[in-house]
């Protein structure tokens, strides 16, 4: 594993990474006077597509591509929304960044301001991120008060106003459309698309959405340049990504790596390999959402949006959670089942009747009153969620928002994977009646 | 204009439609549940995918708009879009949604209003599964009160939201919403506020399923029974278009019927719940004539007799010694019979004049649906066939002068004060045509029993100057004879005239020779939309329309 040195946590060990001068004296906020000095808009949007950078929550959408999508004649504003309601089961990057280096995410929201022409941003962060609201509200009163927002920003005629909003805990609030319509005071459903927020968004008008991870590497960019940040990890993906590593291994953490790292080089080496050296039975490597993968299944397998779809997974939001050979499978499959059952906004038929099936079901195999008919009735099931009929054609997805995947995926490949263990559930039932 | 493919049907469409309403409009049925054509888009039901070529996966019809495609690139040399409805991959998934809903669903159609009428049975018939492989307990829930008149059950309720849209965006009052998430999800009311807004009946006509129920119709027949009769509204002058559900000549139910130049597609509870009133009003059964201080039948013919001894005496009397009282809430046709009989027949010994016109307070919705301040059906009609109509009568006419009157009752909703009811106490002989004891009618000398509003057949003129049809929902009791028959035997008995119309049609026929601004405007050419007054050159559609598009 090639020495890697971190760019986006380079600095949150210092006491003071989370303030305004820790951010300043480790040269934050250089980007932004460049910005302004010799960059126009359209140079920013440029230097971004230039740069492969993709988006950080999920989806992995390139970033100035999105940014494109704005209608150039449109008479309505635009915003720009940080999405900082991390919520992903397993992740916990974009709280540490808020915790440690709020600043550099603020930077790219100007950033990302002054590029696509926006002048109210909102920050949507998630409502039990209390510490990291506290510290936020601190960066942006500092950001205020050096005219690093607010009116005509360091001289160069560009106005931004930034507004915090909590959200009030909610899973489905960290998509785009639930979000926004969250964060216009509705209740957390996403609408459905077209049109996309591109074009029609926060009150209808053209809204840019972007992880905290995303926006935090904008300042980056602009520093040392697309070239720069293109020749960092592969070239299906580039650029630095937190990984957090959680479940059996010794240090599970946030990591900061390369886009397309070796998996096995993050549990082993990063994560400092499993607990009291037990066997890897099956790892997450995008949160809860995306496929599990056998222990069998990582050899090489590199961390980067494109290589994990061909594995039938996601990168979505990195978070690695390991299991080990002591874990239940079946227990831990009804776990998630739950809390996708709990989440699910109930909006679309597929998924808020479906869910709450699928928890009933794989509790009653968990008590010992399965049949091996549920197995199958899983499988269906999800796919009446979920609608993974042709990975090939990518034909999924029945629902308004991508929840009815993220739930029908994971299930799914539980019971495809580890089906042995459900079988012997159902045989343990059967044996104790 | 885009051309489509709609399975093996090629449609032309107008650019920017969605697929749905393309198929809606072809009348190619795709089953649907959340998407109203007055309500927003929300596309949440998921019953009414449809493959469409191109399409990795299968897209909601009610949200897909169609375009139009640069020549290069249409589909098999010529199509913007092709559909596919019946495919297979369509109908498992409309199966699986009907599995999805099911699940939790009562299944109590024996027992449940909206049997017969309702898109979860109609639908799970046509392309669901007959078995269930819920093995667990369904999750019930009790029936809440939403409003005075709303009931939900929320067991049979499928979460398409309608409701809680219709209150959004039409009546604008948002006492609705959804509350929990998920599964536990509810459509429910908040605390202080409960669903009784003028609207509020029009959530259970928009309810796809039996979830929310009114109080006044809830198990007290079955969909099956009812005929169902297209009419109008008579509480205001809007004239909103309706459904009159009866069996045995008995009302159970009224429903909004659609008409984008009137109401577009709801009506309020006034006019909903409106026609008990006549059911709770003291009927006359037959023409009454006073004696010894109360009332006693008489035959019609004896009535005519009486008609007659009393009117044919004042023809060669002094001038204006009958008084006629006109009403707005009678049809064109009876008017224009009524008009007739003053001005052709008593001539200038007469005057007509009318009670002051019923008004209440007028409702404008944002969404533009209104309620009319004029709570009589058909005030332009009567100022048309009554154009010498003299507003201030009880000035007009000097009290204690020896006066006959004939007048039409405006109905149950008619109140008087004293000094028109010292007016009529002061009458000769006063002929009233009613259908029940009102006020008016307990100081008459005579009753002519007339048909009541449900009753009633005729055309009525709104207050946009629309004619529309006013359908009897009911047929007329024993001894009612329709207002303008009984007009026409007035005109020749009292007349010496030799009508003889046998049905409101001829009447009509003859009303539009007479009358310019409803020449042609026949009941075949009516039909159940209406149409605007001759002279209106264009039809001023209401603001509904507006706001549904």
């Amino acid at each position: 594993m090639a020495s890697f040195e971190p760019i986006l946590t380079r600095h949150i060990h210092r006491e003071d990474s989370h303030t305004l001068s820790g951010y300043k004296n480790v040269g934050g906020y250089k980007a932004l006077e460049k910005m302004f000095k010799t960059m126009a808009p359209d140079e920013v949007i440029e230097e971004v597509n230039a740069s492969n950078l993709r988006g950080r929550g999920g989806a992995g959408f390139p970033t100035g591509v999105k940014w494109g999508f704005i209608p150039k004649d449109s008479h309505k504003p635009t915003y720009l929304i940080c999405n900082a309601d991390e919520s992903e089961p397993g992740t916990f990057k974009d709280r540490l960044l808020l915790n440690k280096t709020p600043h550099m995410m603020l930077e790219g929201m100007i950033i990302s301001s002054y590029a696509i022409d926006c002048h109210l941003a909102f920050i949507y962060i998630r409502g039990e991120f209390y510490q990291e609201h506290k510290i936020l509200e601190k960066a942006v009163e500092e950001a205020y008060a050096t005219n690093l927002l607010g009116n005509d920003i360091l001289g160069s005629g560009f106005d931004l106003e930034v507004v915090i909003h909590r959200g009030a805990g909610a899973y489905i609030c960290g998509e785009e459309m639930g979000l926004i319509e969250s964060l216009e005071g509705k209740r957390g459903w996403p609408r459905i698309k077209p049109p996309f927020p591109a074009i029609e968004g926060y009150l209808r008008c053209p809204t840019i959405v972007s992880n905290v991870e995303t926006l935090a590497c904008l300042p980056h960019i602009l520093n040392r340049g697309a070239d720069w940040f293109k020749s960092i990890g592969s070239e299906k993906g580039s650029g630095p990504k937190l990984y957090c590593i959680s479940g059996r291994v010794n240090n599970p953490g946030v990591y900061e790596e390369p886009l397309g790292i070796l998996l096995t080089d993050l549990i082993f080496k990063r994560g400092g390999g499993l607990i009291d050296g037990r066997e890897l039975k099956a790892v997450f490597p995008g949160g809860s959402s995306s496929a599990i993968l056998r222990a069998d299944e990582i050899d090489g397998l590199r961390m980067d949006f494109d290589s994990l779809s061909a594995a039938k997974t996601m990168l979505g939001s990195a978070g690695i959670i390991v299991m080990d050979e002591t874990v239940d499978m079946v227990s831990v499959c009804l776990n998630i089942a739950r809390f996708y059952a709990h989440e699910s906004c109930g909006q679309c038929t597929p998924c808020r009747e479906g869910t709450t099936w699928l928890v009933k079901i794989l509790n009653r195999i968990y008590q010992g009153n399965g049949s091996l008919n549920d197995i199958d009735m899983i499988f269906e099931i999800t796919d009446n969620i979920g609608g993974l009929i042709d990975f090939s054609k990518g034909s999924f997805g029945k629902t308004i928002c991508p929840f009815g995947e993220a739930v029908a995926w994971p299930i799914r490949s539980f019971v495809e994977k580890f089906k042995d263990e459900f079988i012997a559930y159902v045989a343990k039932g059967v044996e104790v009646s | 204009m885009p051309l489509i493919k709609i399975d093996d049907k090629e449609i032309e469409v107008e650019k920017g439609i969605t697929v749905l309403q393309a198929a809606i409009d072809e009348r190619i049925e795709i089953p649907y549940y959340c998407y109203h054509p007055a309500l927003s888009i929300v596309g949440s039901c998921r019953m009414c995918l449809v493959e469409i070529e191109g399409m990795p996966k299968l897209q909601v019809s009610c949200n897909t708009t169609i375009g139009e495609l640069p020549p290069e690139r249409k589909k098999d040399g010529k199509y913007d879009m092709i559909v596919r409805t019946q495919t297979e991959i369509v109908k498992r998934e409309r199966e699986n949604v009907l599995e999805f809903l099911l699940l939790n669903h009562p299944l109590d159609c024996p027992v449940c209003d909206q049997a017969g009428e309702c898109y979860l049975q109609d639908y799970s018939y046509k392309y669901g599964r007959a078995h269930s492989r819920f093995l667990e307990e369904k999750r019930v829930r009790k029936n809440e009160y939403l409003g005075s008149n709303v009931i939900i059950n929320h067991n049979r309720c499928i979460m398409c939201t309608r409701c809680v849209r219709f209150t959004r965006e039409i009546s604008g009052t948002n006492e609705l919403f959804v509350q929990a998430r998920g599964d536990v999800s509810k459509i429910s009311i908040f605390e202080d506020k409960s669903l009784d807004n003028m609207l509020a009946g029009n959530v259970i006509d928009i309810c796809p399923v039996g979830a929310l129920l009114s109080t006044d119709y809830i198990h007290k027949n079955r969909f099956w029974n009812l005929e169902a009769k297209k009419s109008i509204c008579t509480d205001c002058s809007v004239g909103c278009n309706i459904l009159v559900y009866s069996q045995n000549n008995r009302i159970y139910r009224l429903n909004a019927r659609e008409n984008h130049n009137v109401n577009g597609y709801f009506i309020c509870d006034i006019g909903r719940y409106g026609f008990h009133r006549y059911e709770d009003a003291e009927k006359v059964t037959s023409p009454l004539i006073r004696s010894d201080g109360g009332f006693k039948p008489i035959s019609w013919e004896g009535a005519l007799k009486e008609i007659y001894e009393q009117f044919s005496m004042s023809m060669s009397g002094e001038k204006q010694q009958i008084v006629g009282i006109a009403s707005p809430f009678h049809t064109n046709e009876s008017l224009f019979m009524f008009g007739r009989l003053m001005n052709n027949i008593f001539k200038d010994k007469s005057i007509i004049g009318k009670l002051p016109f019923i008004e209440d307070y007028e409702i404008h919705f944002d969404s533009g649906f209104r309620i009319s301040k004029d709570r009589s059906p058909n005030r332009k009609g009567l100022l048309d066939f009554c154009p010498n109509l003299e507003d201030e009568i009880l000035q007009k006419v000097k009290a204690g002068e020896v006066r006959l009157c004939y007048a039409l009752d405006d109905g149950v909703d008619r109140k008087l004060d004293e000094e028109w009811e010292s007016f009529f106490k002061s009458q000769r002989f006063l002929v009233v045509q009613t259908y029940a004891m009102t006020p008016l009618a307990k100081l008459a000398h005579l009753i002519l029993l007339g048909p009541s509003p449900m009753e009633r057949e005729g055309t009525m003129t709104n207050d946009q100057g629309r004619i529309q049809w006013l359908n009897p929902s009911v047929s007329l009791t024993n001894k009612t004879r329709p207002d303008w028959e009984i007009i026409m035997e007035f005109m020749n008995t009292v007349g010496k005239r030799e009508l003889k119309y046998t049905s409101v049609n001829e009447v009509n026929l003859e009303m539009g020779e007479r009358f310019p601004d409803y020449r042609g405007r026949t009941f075949f050419k009516i039909g159940y939309q209406g149409l605007p007054k001759k002279n209106i050159t264009t039809s001023r559609p209401s603001e509904g329309r507006q706001a549904i598009q």
